[in-house]
C-alpha cells in the first residue's frame, strides 16, 4: 500500500471529489425524480385509462367499485379527496370527478344524502345507532328502479364523505357488527358490552347479563336503563318471565332475517 | 250492507296475502315503550300498520274487541299482542291525525266499540267521487247513494264497496263545498252533483 495524498494537493483533491459526489448525487436525485414523475404520470394516465374503460362497471357494479376504491387507497390516492383542495393545479375535484366525470363523485354524495335521510327517519326507533347492513338495505330499497346496486362498502364510504361536515356521523364497530352512529354520543364500555351481547340473540335480560358478564344485578339494570333512555333498546314485557330488551336492529323482515343475523 | 263488516270477517278473506311489516315480527313492538321518543316511533309504526292492513283488506270500520283478537293486534306466532289500553292509546294517536274516528254509538250493538279507519279520509274519498262523476259525464244528473257504493257503474273503481257511512261522510264534504246536494231519506237517498 502506498501512502496517498500527503501533499498540499490532497486538500484540493478531496474538495474536488466531494464536489463530484455532490453533483453526481444531485444528478441521481434529479433523474430519480424524473423517473418517478414519469412513472407517476404514466401510472396516472393508466389509471385514468382504466377508469375510463371501466367507468360503466365502476358506476354499476358495487363489487368492482369497491375493488377500484381499494386499489386507489393502496397506492395512496384518495378517490374521494375533497373537491376544494387544489384549485390551481390542473383543476380541482376529486379523482373520481376528474376521471369519471361528476357522476361517480356525485354518486357518493347522493348516497350520503340518503344515508342522512334514513338515519333521521329511523332515529326515533333506534336512538341513532343503525346496523350497517340494515342501513344499506334501507338505502337500497329507497332507490329508483334500475339504479345501480349499493354495497356496504359504498355506504361506509358515503359516511366518510360526511366527516368534513363536522357532524356526528361515524362508523362504529361493536363486537362483530358495524354500526353507523348519527348522534354525537360515545358509548361507555358497559354499553358496548351489552350491545355486543344483544347481537347474539337479538335481546338481553338482566339475568343473561349477570350470568354471562359476571356483573351485579344493579350494574346490569343501570346499563339497560341507560340504553333504554337513549332509545337503543326496546323492552318486551310479554315474556312470561324476565323482561327482555331487544335491539331495534332485529326489527327485520322474517325472510330477510338471515342477512341481518350474520 | 256488505262493506260494513268488521275486522275479523274481512281479515278471513285473504289474510295470507297481506305482508306484515318487519316490526310485526319484533316482540317488543307489542309492549308499550317507556322512552318517549321510542314510544312515538312505535305509535307511528303501529298507525302505518293499521292503515296498510285496513287498506289491504278494505276495512272501513274496526270493531275493537274483534280487532284485538285478530292477527292485526295479535301475533300468534310470537304469542305477543297489543293490549286494549295500548290499542286505545294508538287510536287516540291516530285520531289526532284524522286517521280514525269513533263511530257514534247505536250502530255497533254486539260489535261493541267501533272506529272508522280512514286509510282514505272522507275528503280524499270526496275527491275520488267527484272525479268519477266528472269522468263518466254524470255532472248534473242524480245518482242514488246505493248506486254509487254498490251499483254497476262504479264497479272496477275504488268507490265500489265503500262503507255506506263513509260514503255519506264523503258526500257531505261535497255538500259543504256546494258541489253536491243530498235529498231523500234513509234507504232512498239521492245525490246530485254540480
Amino acid at each position: 500500500m502506498s501512502r496517498k495524498g500527503v501533499g498540499i494537493g490532497a486538500f484540493d483533491r478531496s474538495r474536488l471529489t466531494s464536489a463530484h459526489f455532490a453533483s453526481h448525487g444531485s444528478n441521481l436525485r434529479a433523474s430519480n425524480a424524473d423517473a418517478l414523475s414519469t412513472q407517476l404520470s404514466v401510472f396516472r394516465s393508466l389509471l385514468q385509462q382504466f377508469a375510463q374503460t371501466h367507468a360503466k362497471d365502476i358506476r354499476s357494479d358495487p363489487a368492482f367499485r369497491a375493488q377500484f376504491a381499494r386499489m386507489c387507497s393502496v397506492i395512496g390516492v384518495d378517490p374521494l379527496a375533497s373537491s376544494h383542495t387544489n384549485e390551481g393545479s390542473g383543476g380541482g375535484g376529486g379523482l373520481w370527478a376528474q376521471l369519471l366525470g361528476e357522476s361517480v363523485n356525485d354518486f357518493y354524495f347522493e348516497l350520503a344524502v340518503r344515508v342522512v335521510e334514513v338515519c333521521g327517519v329511523t332515529r326515533g326507533e333506534n336512538g341513532g345507532l343503525i346496523g350497517l347492513a340494515e342501513l344499506t338495505e334501507r338505502v337500497s330499497k329507497g332507490r329508483m328502479e334500475g339504479s345501480s346496486e349499493i354495497s356496504e362498502d359504498d355506504v361506509r364510504r358515503a359516511v366518510e364523505t360526511l366527516k368534513p361536515l363536522g357532524g356526528s356521523y361515524a362508523v362504529l364497530q361493536v363486537g362483530k357488527k358495524e354500526y353507523i352512529r348519527s348522534v354525537p354520543r360515545e358509548l361507555s364500555g358497559d354499553q358496548r358490552a351489552v350491545l355486543e351481547a344483544v347481537q347474539v340473540l337479538g335481546y338481553v335480560s338482566v339475568g343473561m347479563l349477570r350470568d354471562n358478564l359476571g356483573w351485579e344485578t344493579a350494574r346490569c339494570k343501570t346499563v339497560i336503563d341507560d340504553l333504554m333512555s337513549e332509545g337503543m333498546l326496546w323492552v318486551d314485557k310479554q315474556t312470561k318471565g324476565e323482561w327482555e330488551y331487544w335491539s331495534p336492529s332485529f326489527m327485520v323482515d322474517t325472510d330477510g332475517a338471515v342477512k341481518e343475523g350474520e | 250492507m256488505a262493506a260494513a263488516s268488521t275486522a275479523s270477517a274481512a281479515a278471513g278473506a285473504d289474510a295470507s296475502s297481506f305482508r306484515f311489516p318487519r316490526e310485526y315480527s319484533f316482540p317488543a313492538f307489542f309492549t308499550r315503550q317507556t322512552n318517549l321518543t321510542t314510544h312515538h316511533a312505535q305509535l307511528s309504526k303501529w298507525s302505518a300498520l293499521v292503515l296498510a292492513y285496513a287498506r289491504h283488506h278494505r276495512i272501513f270500520r274496526l270493531g275493537l274487541s274483534a280487532a284485538a283478537d285478530s292477527d292485526l293486534f295479535y301475533n300468534r306466532r310470537l304469542d305477543r299482542r297489543l293490549g286494549m289500553p295500548d290499542i286505545r292509546e294508538l287510536l287516540d294517536f291516530m285520531k289526532k291525525d284524522g286517521r280514525i274516528e269513533y263511530a257514534s254509538g247505536g250502530g255497533g250493538g254486539s260489535e261493541g266499540e267501533v272506529v272508522f279507519v280512514y286509510w282514505r279520509k272522507p275528503e280524499e274519498w270526496a275527491r275520488k267521487i267527484e272525479k268519477y262523476v266528472e269522468e263518466t259525464g254524470q255532472k248534473g244528473s242524480v245518482l242514488t247513494v246505493y248506486e254509487l257504493g254498490e251499483g254497476e257503474g262504479t264497479r272496477g273503481t275504488e268507490i265500489h264497496g265503500i262503507d255506506n257511512e263513509v260514503l255519506l261522510k264523503a258526500l257531505n264534504v261535497l255538500v259543504r263545498k256546494g258541489r253536491a246536494q243530498i235529498f231523500g231519506q234513509d234507504d232512498s237517498q239521492g245525490v246530485k252533483f254540480f
